[in-house]
């Protein structure tokens, strides 16, 4: 088969989003406040399902910036591919979790929409049975936290970096 | 209802009320503050926060017009200042998050209104009461409850 194309096309992508606001400089205290809340919320979670819970979160809330942060923080700390793919689709692909991370894969949505309606009491008691209460608090921290860092990446409109086609992270 | 948990780590807690204290820091304008903080937890439901702000808005003289009407800004006429609104805007858009990023004319009506490190801070305390909203709704922490 001839083609014409060039061995390595050059692909012109659109241009990237322009930041709003610099929050972390213009509120360094506001900044530090966050990184001790979040490194308190971490305490007593098994790290691999913290990046599930941070990642779904982040698909909810299309926060670009923490989606690009904590899809390759999971990868870096050895999670599947497998499992990152099919976050978005967990219910349909159940086999790929654990009961643990399903229940709190399903908590961290209700808490997420939260404008929908409330935390209903049939997701909250599927976590209780899987997490004792201190760790469920902790969970809930954890949830409230990502949830917090979407609102600034979002609403600041921070801007992950650029990956190319075959590029790994 | 079901009873939930009234745990709540430690160091979280004081990260959270330390994060709030950051925010409030350098905004000016505790009646905004109180505004903002009241709109969101209408839009997350948390009867706990509503109950805690609308009291402290009491307390600092803000009139039971406007608190009575803070659900309904956009169409309260002149009851809310244009620089309210603004931030009543930017409130709603940043609570609601999931139904669609922050709207650049709600960003930028806002930016208009507030300086950069200003807004800043206003973000930051619309961010740090959905937050508080979080963790009261998850738990059902009643209003006016003294475990939390």
């Amino acid at each position: 088969m001839t083609t014409n194309a060039p061995e390595n096309p050059v692909v012109e992508y659109a241009a990237a989003p322009v930041p709003r606001l610099d929050w972390a400089r213009l509120a360094p205290d506001v900044f530090k406040a966050m990184v001790r809340l979040d490194a308190a919320a971490g305490r007593g979670l098994d790290p691999a399902l913290r990046e599930l819970v941070k990642i779904r979160a982040s698909q909810l809330n299309r926060c670009a910036f923490c989606l690009d942060m904590h899809t390759r923080d999971a990868l870096a700390a050895g999670e599947s591919v497998e499992r990152i793919v099919q976050l978005s689709a967990w219910e349909e692909a159940r086999h790929f979790y654990t009961e643990k991370e399903l229940a709190a894969l399903e908590l961290t949505e209700a808490v997420t929409v939260l404008t929908d309606g409330f935390v209903p009491d049939e997701v909250y008691e599927r976590a209780a049975k899987h997490f004792e209460e201190a760790e469920l608090a902790q969970l809930i921290a954890a949830i409230t936290v990502i949830n917090a860092w979407n609102r600034f990446g979002v609403t600041c409109r921070r801007v992950p970096g650029t990956p190319r086609p075959g590029q790994r992270p | 209802m079901t009873a939930r948990t009234t745990h709540l780590d430690a160091e979280v807690r004081s990260a959270m009320l330390a994060l709030s204290a950051a925010a409030k820091r350098d905004l000016g304008d505790p009646a905004l503050a109180e505004l903002v903080q009241i709109r969101a937890s209408q839009l997350n439901r948390c009867a706990f926060c509503l109950d805690m702000h609308l009291e402290i808005a009491r307390k600092q003289g803000v009139s039971d017009r406007r608190l009575d009407l803070v659900a309904v800004w956009e169409e309260a006429g002149d009851v809310f200042d244009e620089r309210e609104r603004a931030a009543l805007a930017l409130t709603e858009a940043v609570t609601v998050l999931t139904d669609g990023f922050v709207p650049d004319e709600v960003y930028e009506r806002a930016a208009k209104h507030f300086e950069e490190d200003r807004l800043a801070r206003l973000i930051a305390l619309i961010t740090v009461i959905n937050s508080w909203n979080r963790l009261m709704v998850s738990r059902r922490i009643p209003p006016g409850s003294s475990r939390w």
